[in-house]
């Protein structure tokens, strides 16, 4: 058993292309490109969802990434190994769209926390259930909502509430990680992710009720 | 003010959510969920509305994307 799991190994070290050189140098270090390549460039798509969450369209989010993928690689020797490389990856995304990016871009800022009135908030919060039974109603109604319309949703709520909500829920960063990410105290993080949520959960009803999903409404009562 | 753990659960549900509390308070605040089902319904909600948010944000590159990318690595590589 022992040498039959032995054998890959050795397998692949006679593959390996017969070195001419006579040269003593120990172990090559692995070729950056390559370990970038192997490393960063899986990030692609992750990377590129997130763009596009930021940028709101398509060829705007492709640049971004583009730039992301570049810097990152320039900087690559500077990256730490065994730390986290998907954050520090996300930290230069999001670092160019703020300081590169957001400046050209064909929409302009949208807007922050502060610049967010009340009655915005308290509007969309209002259509979210209270009772036991309208809450899973509510749930059921979020659950069976088209893609579209949660993207849609997403897009309108203010840059800085929709990147907490994105990293936190899709990329599942951890507080500190986002706080490191946008830059901001923890506190900061947790009160976007809070008010984004909520704003967000209240479009969502608003929207399902819109259709005639009625969160209100006990489940199997149609019909 | 007799507090049944439901101003707990509430207060700290989008921190429970998202497994940012200390073991002993996620576990104070699970033992209530199983037990209260106003609770329990509001996390529910929580819990569907970010995995909404997860299925509409899954998102792939276009092809050409990863084309270019690697196309210019390489240009910054071969310049070095």
């Amino acid at each position: 058993m022992q040498a039959t799991l032995d054998r890959p190994r050795v397998a692949r070290i006679v593959d390996w292309p017969v070195m001419t050189s006579t040269n003593s140098e120990p172990a090559a270090v692995p070729d950056p490109r390559a370990l970038f390549e192997e490393q960063a460039v899986p990030f692609l798509d992750q990377l590129y969802g997130a763009a596009l969450r930021m940028t709101r369209n398509p060829a705007d989010a492709q640049d971004l990434v583009q730039e992301t993928f570049v810097k990152a690689f320039a900087a690559f020797a500077q990256f730490e190994q065994g730390t986290n490389l998907k954050a520090w990856l996300y930290r230069i995304l999001t670092n160019t769209f703020i300081n590169v990016y957001r400046k050209k871009q064909r929409d302009p800022y949208q807007g922050t926390t502060s610049d967010l009135e009340d009655w915005q908030l308290g509007n969309a919060e209002s259509a979210t259930a209270t009772g036991t039974s309208s809450r899973s109603a509510e749930a059921e109604a979020i659950d069976h909502l088209p893609d579209s319309a949660v993207k849609d949703a997403l897009q309108s709520i203010p840059e800085d509430f929709r990147l907490a909500v994105y990293l936190a829920d899709v990329e599942g960063f951890s507080y500190q990680e986002i706080a490191d990410i946008m830059k901001t105290p923890v506190g900061t993080v947790m009160s976007r992710l809070h008010r984004g949520r909520r704003l967000l959960r209240g479009l969502l009803t608003e929207y399902a009720e819109g259709r005639g999903i009625h969160a209100t409404e006990a489940k199997g009562s149609k019909k | 003010m007799t507090d049944c753990g439901c101003d707990k659960a509430k207060a700290e549900l989008e921190e429970y959510l998202h497994n940012e509390l200390a073991s002993n308070d996620a576990a104070d605040i699970r033992e209530h969920m199983a037990g209260c089902t106003d609770c329990s319904s509001e996390l529910h909600v929580g819990v569907v509305l970010t995995e909404a948010v997860q299925r509409a944000c899954r998102e792939v590159a276009p092809e050409n994307l990863r084309d270019q990318v690697l196309l210019s690595i390489r240009q910054i590589q071969s310049t070095h």
